[in-house]
């Protein structure tokens, strides 16, 4: 179904992640008009889903909520959750149209107050993939706490059509026959902040001959050690006990041409290490390990930040994962090889593990516009050099983790270059109309 | 969309996602059955999730995750510890 006229902006920013918001935020405030297109139910993107940020420990809601806040607020941005992306093309007027389809929500996103009365009343429960799988949610929810916009989504597969919901909605927002909403935005430029997405756990063949009981990822770590998590505290998924023994595992999904990722995350030393501190504050008697090929810290603050860690009693390992194999009461062994021993063959027994999984581009252009990807399959920049932003596609600029891993300090900045880049793109073009 | 159009879309829904329903009811009741019998179980005394699991004969992890829902609704409180488990209890116990 296509709606209407063409919705028109200065500026399209694809992806509401940290970057695409402050890309949005810092051509807003030169007063362009903004439209944000965003996949998912909310805004936001990975940092949002973080407990802290390192090197300084900062609350990751407390980073990323303001700036959702103040996109959302901001009279010349635009937000489109739910949105699909079909395509992105260069009209002869020199305008970019972006063809976009907007999922159904089954809620009216003018009239839902996000009272959570619709999800107190639904019977269904779910594996709440927002929570690791951890817990459950209901068919009906609001993604998560600081989730943004605060409006409910009905998950149709899981729907039994009961009308519990809809009978509990003050305002009547349960639209149960909502359809997919197709709309064209034309913009001047655009950039493309579309952000990465974790390899999974059972990519790489140590990890994938057996399902082991208490491997999880290191997003799923972040969920049980956010305020807001699954269990408000860290203990193993398998039967709820405190985990006395913690190993973290480098390099599980990057650094290996048979995942097809040569190349390492950036992020994945420090962000073991942050966790591996965390623990270490809410279960001081924890035995903790990270088994790794090399710790990389290379960013400003990062290499105090490592040496407090191992201040904190937090042992580093230098080893290689040959197999991990389920132990005596859901314990997990890791068979490895010890590198500072000259790769003499080693096993540990450990309460729970945790993966530093790949980090993959979470957008495939392919079929959709014509920005090339680079042999990593992140946005080929055209001028990595001297500008980092700009690719091939005229007007089109890329920013955060959609050309390649990096950290949330250097996606903020590459953001601001991006919108830089939007705002001369935007004067140029400015000039040359009235030339 | 006129109102008598609206009204018709709703009626045929049903039988539009019959699959879906079906799937998502026999869920429901075994959801259910499980928070009964959780919430039984845990109404004489609070337990932990191994306890839990024991006497329903269910998987451990299973347990939790019901847990774990039945706290995030406002149903079960986190209570004392038993070794290096935390005992779970009904809200309304308190």
């Amino acid at each position: 179904m296509q709606t209407g006229k063409p919705l028109k902006y200065d500026v399209l920013v694809i992806g509401g992640g940290i970057a695409g918001l402050q890309a949005a935020l810092d051509l807003a405030d030169q007063d362009f008009t903004v439209a944000v297109l965003e996949k998912d139910a909310t805004i936001g993107g990975n940092t949002i889903r973080l407990s802290k940020v390192f090197p300084t420990l900062d609350c990751a809601s407390c980073i990323t909520r303001p700036k959702m806040a103040a996109a959302t607020q901001h009279e010349k941005i635009a937000i489109f959750t739910d949105c699909d992306l079909r395509s992105l093309e260069r009209q002869t007027s020199g305008d970019l149209t972006a063809s976009i389809i907007r999922r159904p929500r089954y809620v009216d996103r003018d009239k839902c107050v996000g009272c959570r009365e619709c999800e107190y009343g639904c019977p269904v429960y779910v594996p709440d993939e927002e929570q690791g799988g951890f817990t459950l949610r209901k068919a009906i929810r609001i993604p998560f706490a600081n989730a943004i916009p605060q409006v409910a989504i009905l998950d149709a597969k899981n729907c039994s059509l009961c009308g519990r919901c809809a009978k509990v909605c003050a305002t009547g927002a349960i639209v149960y026959d909502q359809n997919p909403e197709a709309f064209v935005i034309q913009a001047k430029t655009a950039v493309v902040a579309t952000g990465f997405s974790l390899t999974t756990i059972h990519r790489k063949s140590p990890y994938s001959r057996c399902r082991v009981r208490n491997v999880i990822s290191a997003m799923q770590m972040e969920r049980l050690l956010a305020p807001c998590g699954p269990y408000q505290r860290v203990i193993r998924p398998s039967d709820g006990k405190e985990p006395a023994s913690i190993a973290f595992v480098q390099c599980a999904g990057s650094q290996d041409k048979h995942l097809d990722i040569t190349y390492g995350s950036r992020v994945s030393s420090m962000y073991a290490t942050k966790q591996a501190m965390l623990i270490a504050g809410v279960l001081p008697h924890a035995d903790i390990t990270i088994y790794h090929r090399n710790i990389r810290a290379s960013g400003k603050s990062d290499e105090p930040f490592f040496q407090n860690a191992k201040a904190m009693d937090i042992e580093f390992k230098k080893a290689e994962i040959a197999k991990m194999a389920q132990a005596a009461g859901q314990n997990v062994t890791l068979h490895y090889q010890d590198l500072d021993k000259k790769g003499h063959p080693a096993s540990r027994e450990h309460d729970l593990v945790v993966l530093s999984l790949g980090m993959a581009p979470q957008w495939n252009p392919t079929g959709i516009c014509e920005l090339p990807t680079a042999d990593d399959h992140f946005i080929q920049c055209s001028r990595p050099q001297t500008h980092p932003t700009v690719t091939a596609m005229a007007g089109v600029f890329a920013a955060g983790a959609a050309t390649g891993p990096k950290d949330i300090v250097d996606t903020i900045a590459e953001a601001g270059t991006a919108a830089m880049e939007a705002s001369n793109y935007l004067k140029r073009a400015v000039h040359q109309n009235e030339a | 969309m006129d109102p008598s159009t609206h009204k018709q879309t709703l009626r045929d829904l049903p039988a539009k996602c019959k699959n879906d329903i079906e799937r998502t009811s026999k869920s429901i009741m075994l959801n259910n059955k499980v928070l009964h019998a959780i919430r039984e179980l845990i109404d004489a005394e609070p337990r932990t999730v191994p306890q839990i699991a024991q006497t329903l004969a269910m998987d451990t992890a299973e347990v939790l995750i019901f847990v774990s829902a039945m706290k995030k609704f406002g149903e079960v409180v986190e209570g004392d510890r038993d070794g290096g488990y935390f005992r779970y209890g009904l809200i309304s116990q308190l």
